[in-house]
C-alpha cells in the first residue's frame, strides 16, 4: 500500500517528509492475500464438529417442519382442527 | 490536492499535504460496500415489514432496531475482515474449507432465496407504479433494463457511485418521518426502553418481531459484501476504513428503518389498515397530502431497485466464484460473459414472473421467509467458523475471544428466531392467536 508519506533525504542527510499519496484500491498494485487454495478442508476440531452437527440438526428440524406443512396441506392432520 | 503518477510503479494517486486530508480521502475511496450492503437490505420487503410493524404496534419496536445495530455491524465486520484477508468471496471460502457438499448446499440455497427475493422486489415496483398510474407492463421491463445497464459499464467505480447515490436518496425517509412523527417523548422512550404493546405477547407480535430481525439481517448480505470487498480489491490497510464504512452503513440503515416505522405509525394514528405499503401511501393522502404519497411510492421503487442490484450481484458473484469464471464489475461483458449472464438472467426472470397474471406472489413471499430462515443460520455458522480458522487467517485477522462470545450469542439468538419464524409459517396452528 502506497499511502504512507514518502521520505527523501536532502543534501545534509536529513529526512524530509513528502506529501501523502492516496491511491484508490483499484488503481493500486495487487497485494498478496493469505493463501487459501490447496489447503483442503478445515481441520475438524471439537468446536467445528459441534457447530456442523448443530447445523445438521437445525436443517433436519426445518425439513421436518416443511414435511409437516406439506402433510397438513394434504389434509392428513385435518381431524386435529 | 493534485493527481500524480507514482514514479516507480506508474500508479495513479492523489497527493495531499495533511494527515487529516489523507485519512478522509482514504476513507472516501474505501467507502461504499458497507453502506450499500446495509442500505440495500432496506429493500421492498423491509419497507413492507417496517411499515406494517409501525402500523400495528406504533413506535413500540424502535428499541429492537437499536438492538439490531450492533448485531448487523458485528456480522458484517467479520465479512469485511475475511474479504480483505483472503481477497475471495464467501461462496469460494465455503467450498474450499467445508467441501463441495456444504458448498453446493449454500450456493443452491442462496440462489433460490435470492431469486424469490428478486421476485418480491419487482412485485413492489409493479405495485408502486400502478399506484402512480404507470403501467407495470411498461415500468417493470424498463426498471429491469435500467438495472442491467447499471452493471454493464465495465467499471466497478461507476456502479458503486450510482448505487451510493441511490442509498443516499433514502435520506428522504427522514423528511417523511419528520412530517408524520408522533410525540417525541414517546419515540425516545420506545427507542431506549423495551416495552410490550397493550395487547400483550401474541403470536402476531412474535411474528412481527421475528420478521423485523429476519428483514434486518439477510443471508445474501454476507455473500454480497465479501465479494464486493474482493472486487474492489480492498487492502489490508483499508480494514479500519472498511469497518467505519460498515458502521456508518449500519447506523444509516437502522435510522432509515426507524423512519419507516414512524411512517407506519401514522397509519395506526389515522386508523388505516393496509396489505401493502403502496396502498398505505394512497390511503394517507386525505391526512398528509399527495406529496407524502408520491415520496413513499418513489422510495419503495428505490428500495426495490437497490435490493435488486445487490441481491442479483451476490448471486452472480457467488456463481462466478464457484464456477471459476471471471467475475468482476471491472471487466467488460465479453471477458465475463458467465458472470453478467447470471445477473441478467436473475433480473429478467424475476421481472418476467411479476408480469405473469395471477402469479402466486403470496406463496413466493412466504417461501422467502422460510428459505431465508433456513439459509441465514447456516451462512453465519460458516462465517463464524471461517473467522476462527487460524490456519488461514492467523492471529491478526481471526476472531478474538470477545468476538466469539458476541458472535455465538448472536448466532444462537438468530437460530432460535429463524426456527420460530419457520414454525410460524409452516405450522401456524401451534401458535394460537390472542
Amino acid at each position: 500500500m502506497k499511502t504512507n508519506p514518502v521520505h527523501m533525504t536532502n543534501t545534509d542527510g536529513e529526512e524530509q517528509a513528502r506529501p501523502f499519496v492516496v491511491i484508490h484500491p483499484l488503481d493500486d498494485a495487487a497485494e498478496t492475500k493469505v493463501r487459501t487454495s490447496g489447503m483442503g478442508p478445515m481441520r475438524m476440531t471439537l468446536s467445528v464438529k459441534i457447530s456442523l452437527m448443530a447445523l445438521r440438526g437445525y436443517l433436519l428440524l426445518m425439513m421436518m417442519l416443511l414435511l409437516y406443512h406439506i402433510l397438513d396441506l394434504a389434509g392428513l392432520f385435518g381431524h386435529w382442527k | 490536492m493534485r493527481t500524480v503518477e507514482t514514479a516507480q510503479l506508474g500508479l495513479r494517486g492523489r497527493v495531499v499535504r495533511s494527515k487529516w486530508a489523507h485519512s478522509i480521502l482514504t476513507f472516501l475511496v474505501v467507502f461504499g460496500p458497507g453502506l450499500i450492503v446495509m442500505e440495500a437490505d432496506n429493500d421492498a420487503g423491509a419497507v413492507s415489514t417496517y411499515l406494517q410493524a409501525g402500523a400495528q404496534y406504533g413506535t413500540h419496536f424502535l428499541w429492537i432496531l437499536l438492538l439490531l445495530l450492533p448485531v448487523t455491524y458485528f456480522i458484517q465486520e467479520m465479512v469485511v475482515r475475511l474479504g480483505i484477508a483472503t481477497g475471495k468471496g464467501h461462496a469460494t471460502m465455503i467450498f474450499e474449507r467445508f467441501g463441495p457438499w456444504w458448498g453446493r448446499f449454500s450456493l443452491i440455497d442462496l440462489q433460490i432465496v435470492n431469486f424469490l427475493t428478486l421476485v418480491t422486489e419487482f412485485a413492489a415496483i409493479s405495485l408502486a407504479l400502478s399506484k402512480m398510474n404507470i403501467s407495470p407492463e411498461i415500468g417493470v421491463p424498463l426498471a429491469a433494463v435500467t438495472l442491467i445497464t447499471l452493471v454493464f459499464t465495465g467499471s466497478y467505480r461507476r456502479w458503486e457511485r450510482v448505487v451510493v447515490f441511490l442509498c443516499l436518496l433514502d435520506i428522504a425517509w427522514f423528511a417523511i418521518a419528520f412530517k408524520l412523527r408522533g410525540p417525541l417523548g414517546e419515540i425516545v422512550h420506545h427507542s431506549f426502553v423495551p416495552t410490550v404493546p397493550s395487547g400483550g405477547i401474541t403470536a402476531n407480535l412474535v411474528f412481527v418481531i421475528v420478521a423485523i430481525v429476519g428483514t434486518t439481517i439477510a443471508p445474501w448480505q454476507l455473500f454480497f459484501q465479501q465479494s464486493c470487498v474482493a472486487d474492489k480489491r480492498l487492502r489490508f490497510s483499508d480494514l479500519k476504513w472498511g469497518r467505519l464504512d460498515t458502521f456508518i452503513g449500519a447506523c444509516f440503515t437502522i435510522i432509515v428503518a426507524g423512519c419507516m416505522m414512524l411512517a407506519g405509525n401514522a397509519a395506526l394514528v389515522h386508523g388505516i389498515s393496509f396489505s401493502d405499503p403502496a396502498q398505505m401511501a394512497v390511503d394517507l393522502v386525505p391526512f398528509v397530502g399527495p406529496a407524502i404519497r408520491t415520496g413513499i411510492l418513489l422510495l419503495m421503487i428505490n428500495a426495490a431497485v437497490l435490493g435488486t442490484t445487490a441481491v442479483s450481484l451476490s448471486s452472480a458473484w457467488a456463481y462466478g466464484e464457484v464456477k471459476g469464471w471471471p467475475h468482476s464489475l471491472e471487466l467488460p461483458f465479453r471477458e465475463a460473459k458467465g458472470f453478467y449472464s447470471v445477473y441478467v438472467l436473475c433480473v429478467a426472470a424475476a421481472a418476467g414472473i411479476v408480469l405473469i397474471p395471477r402469479a402466486p406472489l403470496q406463496l413466493i413471499i412466504l417461501s422467502v421467509q422460510v428459505l431465508a430462515g433456513l439459509m441465514l443460520p447456516s451462512a453465519i455458522i460458516f462465517l463464524q467458523l471461517l473467522l476462527n480458522d487460524k490456519e488461514i487467517l492467523g492471529e491478526e485477522f481471526s476472531n478474538k475471544p470477545w468476538n466469539n462470545w458476541v458472535n455465538w450469542t448472536i448466532i444462537i439468538v438468530l437460530f432460535a428466531l429463524s426456527l420460530v419464524l419457520a414454525a410460524q409459517v409452516l405450522a401456524p396452528k401451534f401458535f394460537p392467536s390472542a
